[in-house]
């Protein structure tokens, strides 16, 4: 497979009357088949086409559906490339992403529907806005007004394997957002060399942000590919919940939700077969669960291996489509990452796992100097420290780069939130931190102003609290500062002047 | 058991705090070392066993035990 459009119509051949997406409306639960989705998906495709978008990026804002998913293959099967966005971020970043990659359309969730009135003001270069439902607002027309324009359109064709068919944005080390490049093939080739297969029918339950690469290509694109039908979880609230009503075989999740299951699970009562408290968390068929995006204590291999359910941990990042290595079903180590997919060369340069091959990005969009510090000689740097093992296993056991990686799988970048903390007046130097599964603030007061606002100790506590509060606020969840500690004394820094941050932490 | 208890033990399922220790100010993720996650999960069990729908919106002011409490009883009109 070279391509997305390959991909997807290989898998309409297939699977053509079997169900592709399921997803509840209220406690009724809906269906498309692989037809009525890839009618759906030719006619965003020829709407796009008549509307006048060709060679565009197109971005999208909004929670896993199936008008999401048909949309982005809408974009991505034609002539346009794709930039899925973070629905959980604050309206100005996501203003400031749309500008970045210079999209000239929206498609928007009808949960962020309000957004639209500020993109219209703030992105100039957006000329469309489509709300990913029926339902109107001022600035924006629907996805059923665009297929309708599409209705007598003539289709087109792909893109080639070169082309870039999505833009995924990317916590940078310097505290600005990356946009990895992904091409058509990078993709289509991720996919196809991810060693592991179901049965036509088997049901998948999508729990993991549908704007990160590991969801979209891994449950979505993949699953796809092997005839699956994808079920929406539309809320966390209800992750188990909906792990009842949908009875999935398999689910990819990150470790922090596997933590979450398992206190679950250890709560029930000892007297009660294992067996029969697995049926009830996990509706009866769950066999695989495929984690990734952090590491996870290999506890928990062997604890849900105990509920007949397999934990196989992969390793991936957004600018390799995302995998790069996995265990699976007839092939794992507990403790390791699994073997490096077919696609992929590996390489060690002082620790550091450096990584060629069919899925590696093409660059970052519009920064050439983070692109060539990135990738050298064809060679992604992955900022990960790590070792094959004697049966060719690999094994993650450090960082190059300063990224705090939380269970979630989120990569947070402390100066990204480092720099926005600092336009207070009151903080005068920041560091933040992961600690425990949180974000550590650590800020020594800019004395100026404490001396002109007369703040004393007490109040100076307070005064930044509020100032964490106000950040908190506006910022999903993960990205929300949980500890404060304000210092007395500046932070100690290095002879150029930065400031030391393993002592500052101290 | 009252509605409190059945509340205290649906928390103790996240956390190492007994249902005796639990007072009401205390905070879900600063005292009870509940994750992000672990708190969208107590809230879906909270509406299954209480017969309500919560508002995920809303969910961003509630820190405490009794906050969560009273926003129950708010929605079951207690």
């Amino acid at each position: 497979m070279k391509s997305i459009r390959e991909l997807w119509e290989e898998s309409l051949k297939k699977y053509e009357g079997l169900p592709a997406v399921r997803w509840l409306n209220k406690k009724e639960i809906c269906e498309k088949t692989y037809d009525e989705l890839g009618n759906d998906i030719v006619s965003i495709r020829k709407g796009l086409n008549a509307e006048g978008f060709s060679e565009a990026h197109i971005a999208l804002i909004g929670n896993s559906s199936a008008c999401w998913i048909s949309a982005y293959l809408g974009i991505t099967t034609g002539q346009n490339t794709a930039v899925p966005l973070d629905a959980g971020l604050p309206a100005e970043d996501l203003t400031e992403l749309l500008n970045r990659a210079d999209a000239e359309a929206l498609f928007l969730g009808e949960k962020q529907a309000v957004l639209a009135s500020q993109v219209k003001k703030e992105c100039p270069k957006i000329r469309r806005i489509w709300l990913l439902s029926d339902v109107y607002i001022e600035d924006a027309l629907t996805l059923s007004d665009l297929m309708a324009a599409g209705t007598r359109a003539e289709d087109i064709t792909g893109k080639n394997e070169d082309d870039v068919a999505t833009i995924i944005y990317t916590s940078g080390t310097t505290g600005k957002s990356k946009g990895v490049m992904l091409t058509q093939g990078n993709l289509a080739h991720n996919v196809e060399s991810v060693d592991y297969t179901v049965e036509p029918g088997a049901v998948l339950l999508s729990v993991l942000p549908i704007h990160h690469a590991f969801c979209l290509v891994m449950d979505w694109l993949k699953g796809f590919s092997l005839g699956a039908v994808i079920c929406v979880n539309d809320s966390y609230m209800h992750m188990v919940r909906n792990m009842g009503i949908f009875k999935p075989e398999v689910m990819l999740m990150v470790p922090l939700m596997i933590e979450t299951i398992y206190k679950k699970l250890t709560a029930a009562n000892p007297l009660i077969p294992k067996k029969l408290v697995a049926n009830k968390a996990f509706g009866g068929r769950l066999n695989i669960i495929f984690t990734g995006g952090a590491h996870l204590d290999p506890f928990y291999i062997d604890k849900f291996g105990e509920y007949g359910i397999d934990v196989l941990e992969g390793y991936g990042m957004s600018e390799c489509s995302p995998v790069i290595s996995s265990n699976s079903p007839a092939d794992h180590k507990p403790g390791s990452i699994g073997r490096p997919l077919k696609n992929v060369e590996l390489k060690f340069e002082n620790g550091e796992i450096l990584v060629r091959g069919s899925s590696v990005m093409k660059g970052y969009y519009k920064m050439p100097e983070e692109t060539a510090k990135a990738l050298k000689d064809g060679w992604l740097h992955t900022g990960d420290k790590g070792y094959i093992d004697e049966d060719g296993y690999l094994f993650i056991n450090g960082r190059v780069k300063n990224l705090i990686i939380m269970s979630n799988g989120e990569n947070i970048s402390p100066e990204e939130i480092e720099n926005k903390l600092a336009l207070h007046p009151l903080v005068g130097e920041v560091i933040v931190t992961g600690e425990n599964n949180g974000l550590v603030a650590r800020i020594y007061p800019d004395e100026d102003v404490i001396k002109s606002k007369r703040l004393k100790e007490d109040n100076i506590k307070v005064a930044l609290q509020a100032v964490i509060d106000a950040y908190n606020r506006v910022q999903p969840s993960y990205r929300q500062i949980t500890g404060l500690i304000v210092r007395k004394e500046p932070f100690p820094r290095n002879a150029t002047g930065k400031i030391k941050r393993q002592e500052a932490a101290a | 058991m009252d509605k409190l208890t059945q509340f205290k033990e649906i928390i103790a399922q996240y956390c190492q705090v007994a249902v005796e220790d639990m007072k009401e100010d205390m905070r879900f993720r600063e005292d009870l070392g509940f994750s992000s996650l672990d708190f969208m999960s107590f809230l879906g069990e909270i509406e299954d066993d209480f017969d309500v729908e919560l508002d995920e919106e809303k969910l961003i002011d509630i820190n405490t035990i009794g906050e969560a409490m009273n926003m129950i009883n708010g929605l079951q009109g207690a």
